[in-house]
């Protein structure tokens, strides 16, 4: 099994192809996909990544560091709810067929991904392995259920 | 004025305790920004976004997109309503908001489609500023004005 570093550094490019394939759906203004796949990212994202983040990844961190919420997971958590915001928004423009308001959206969302995503790659996931009593390996495995129930829809 | 690790604090506004500042006007409506540390926090803006005229909003939805080299987010409205007026000239120079973001970088006015209802999810006064206090030191903020 992978590394969880490595896990969570490939989920980052799974979900970004993910979002980009959304991306492309609206260009072609094929609405139903574009709904369908926004979701899909938005429960891989929100319900796999972020979740895993927040209950166990952040927390064996801040354990590590042994000061709390550290201002890099505050941080991190804030991203996470920021973009919330910002999905519901996609899938509202998605809903009312509204490619520049999509688009917008998509621009600031994308921003936000790629510094949150180096932020998390260089300073929080290359230390996890040491965070983690069990090196990672049951959020590794969350990781790996969560992708294997997506496989089954 | 309160000032807190170099940020301004005006005590007169009403605030989300995150990145928006909100002022009532004479005649119902609000007036909203972004508080110092939040542009401290974006960098040097280089693009703004602002919802047009007429575009009505739920609580929470953002009213405008920022986006610097370093950071990107939005500014949500803290109540349900409809934009009647936006400060174009972020459009145009979006660092401008990180020059005077509590006067002429104001960002949008907004009129709440309930005006009774539209300051209870704001703060305002000495707790309002213990709060964003508490705000500048869980993300680490240490504030700088731009000066052009």
């Amino acid at each position: 099994m992978s590394s969880i570093d490595q896990i969570m550094q490939h989920d980052h490019e799974r979900l970004d192809a993910l979002l980009e394939a959304c991306a492309t759906a609206v260009q072609e203004s094929r609405w139903q996909d574009a709904a369908g796949l926004l979701e899909q990212f938005r429960r891989g994202i929100v319900e796999g990544h972020m979740f895993v983040e927040e209950t166990m990844l952040f927390p064996a961190f801040e354990a590590l560091e042994g000061d709390g919420e550290h201002s890099l997971t505050a941080l991190l958590r804030k991203g996470h709810q920021d973009l919330r915001v910002f999905f519901q928004e996609m899938a509202e423009a998605i809903e009312a067929q509204d490619a520049e308001e999509f688009n917008d959206f998509l621009s600031t969302v994308q921003t936000i991904l790629r510094q949150h995503d180096a932020r998390e790659e260089a300073e929080l996931y290359p230390h996890l392995a040491d965070a983690m009593p069990d090196h990672g390996a049951a959020a590794a495995q969350r990781m790996a259920d969560g992708q294997g129930e997506k496989g089954h829809e | 004025m309160s000032e807190f690790q170099g940020c301004q604090l005006p005590e007169d506004l009403h605030y989300d305790l995150d990145y928006v500042w909100a002022r009532p006007e004479e005649d119902g409506t609000f007036t909203i920004g972004v508080t110092d540390p939040a542009q401290t926090m974006s960098g040097r803006l280089q693009k703004a976004r602002i919802k047009k005229v007429g575009t009505h909003l739920e609580a929470g939805r953002h009213v405008a997109t920022l986006e610097s080299g370093k950071w990107a987010g939005g500014v949500p409205v803290p109540f349900a309503g409809a934009v009647i007026a936006r400060n174009d000239a972020l459009l145009e120079n979006p660092h401008l908001i990180n020059i005077d973001p509590y006067g002429d970088a104001w960002i949008a006015r907004v009129r709440p489609d309930d005006p009774a209802t539209a300051l209870e999810r704001l703060h305002t006064g000495p707790d309002a500023v213990a709060a964003l206090q508490a705000w500048i030191k869980r993300y680490d903020v240490q504030c700088m004005r731009c000066s052009d």
